[in-house]
């Protein structure tokens, strides 16, 4: 896989948080299309996602030209890892494949370094990147709509997604804010996620 | 008349023998936000845990008289609070704990 496509892998819970990792992968993608990038955004069927708190895979790839590989379904070298639950941390090694120098976002309300004592693999990481989304919209929707094809009638990033991308901002330069808050509903939400992240440069 | 030989015969009831070892390809442990704590002290051993556990992650140590929890395997449905007799158990957020480390390469 050529260098030039840099991928992004999310972490989510099954069926809790199907939506909203499936929101950060789409608006990831939308934001970077509005700035004229090659976009790729899909869910991964390996991990059986349709039972309750299971670990599940979403991936977005971002590229300055045409991606070629579309018949790869997972992300094999992801730059940027998202995680939606701090939990996951405990339970996958999330930095799988990462080359050094990737960036970490995890959904938490606690610091950094408590987030780090459970990944050994830690020195791949250039920045990790804390932001307390459930303190910011509150619990997870859970909600079907925008899954396999159907209308999305909630709207994307209504929920957790908003302040995860906003966060995501700050630790890279994948997209721009305001491009983002032309994609996602809840902006109030996203830039709040943008303000209140924690990041931490190792 | 069919026999059956004697190693093939199903037990009494049809009840299949309990598993007595580990499943290695569905470890579930990494399924688990929240985690069921127990207070020794308060636990009168009604065995509610153990019968309601939908995994088995709840057993029973003869030994020393108490009931033993399994980190590997537990989801954290948290059933078992909510079935506890007495109040000794209680749920605790994953990341207050240092053991408990699944940390597997996939999903599956």
């Amino acid at each position: 896989m050529a260098s030039k496509v840099k991928q992004i892998t999310v972490w989510a819970r099954g069926v809790v948080q199907d939506k909203e990792g499936r929101d950060i992968a789409n608006g990831l993608a939308n934001a970077a299309k509005k700035e004229g990038k090659f976009t790729q955004a899909f869910d991964n069927y390996v991990d059986l996602p349709d039972r309750v708190n299971v670990p599940l895979r979403k991936y977005a790839r971002i590229s300055d030209e045409e991606i070629e590989e579309r018949y790869e379904y997972e992300n094999e070298k992801p730059e940027v890892v998202i995680v939606a639950d701090a939990t996951l941390v405990k339970g996958i090694n999330v930095l799988r494949g990462m080359e050094k120098g990737g960036v970490l976002v995890v959904n938490t309300d606690r610091k950094p370094e408590d987030i780090l004592k459970f990944i050994p693999n830690r020195d791949l990481l250039k920045a990790i990147v804390c932001v307390d989304a459930k303190g910011i919209c509150g619990e997870a929707t859970v909600d079907f709509s925008g899954s396999e094809g159907g209308v999305d009638a909630v709207g994307l990033g209504a929920g957790m997604a908003a302040p995860i991308l906003g966060a995501l901002v700050r630790g890279t330069n994948l997209v721009k804010l305001e491009n983002l808050a032309a994609v996602v509903k809840n902006k109030e939400a996203l830039y709040k996620g943008h303000e209140q992240a924690v990041v931490k440069t190792l | 008349m069919f026999i059956i030989p004697k190693e093939k015969e199903v037990p009494l009831g049809c009840i299949t023998p309990a598993p007595v070892t580990e499943q290695p390809m569905m470890i579930t442990g990494n399924w688990r936000e929240y985690r069921p704590v127990i207070e020794q002290e308060k636990c009168n051993l009604c065995m509610n845990c153990i019968v309601y556990c939908p995994d088995a992650c709840w057993q029973l140590n003869e030994v020393e008289d108490e009931v033993v929890w399994n980190a590997k395997y537990c989801k954290g449905c948290l059933i078992c609070v909510n079935e506890c007799t007495t109040e000794a158990l209680s749920k605790a957020y994953e990341l207050d704990f240092e053991d408990g480390v699944v940390r597997l390469e996939k999903p599956f």
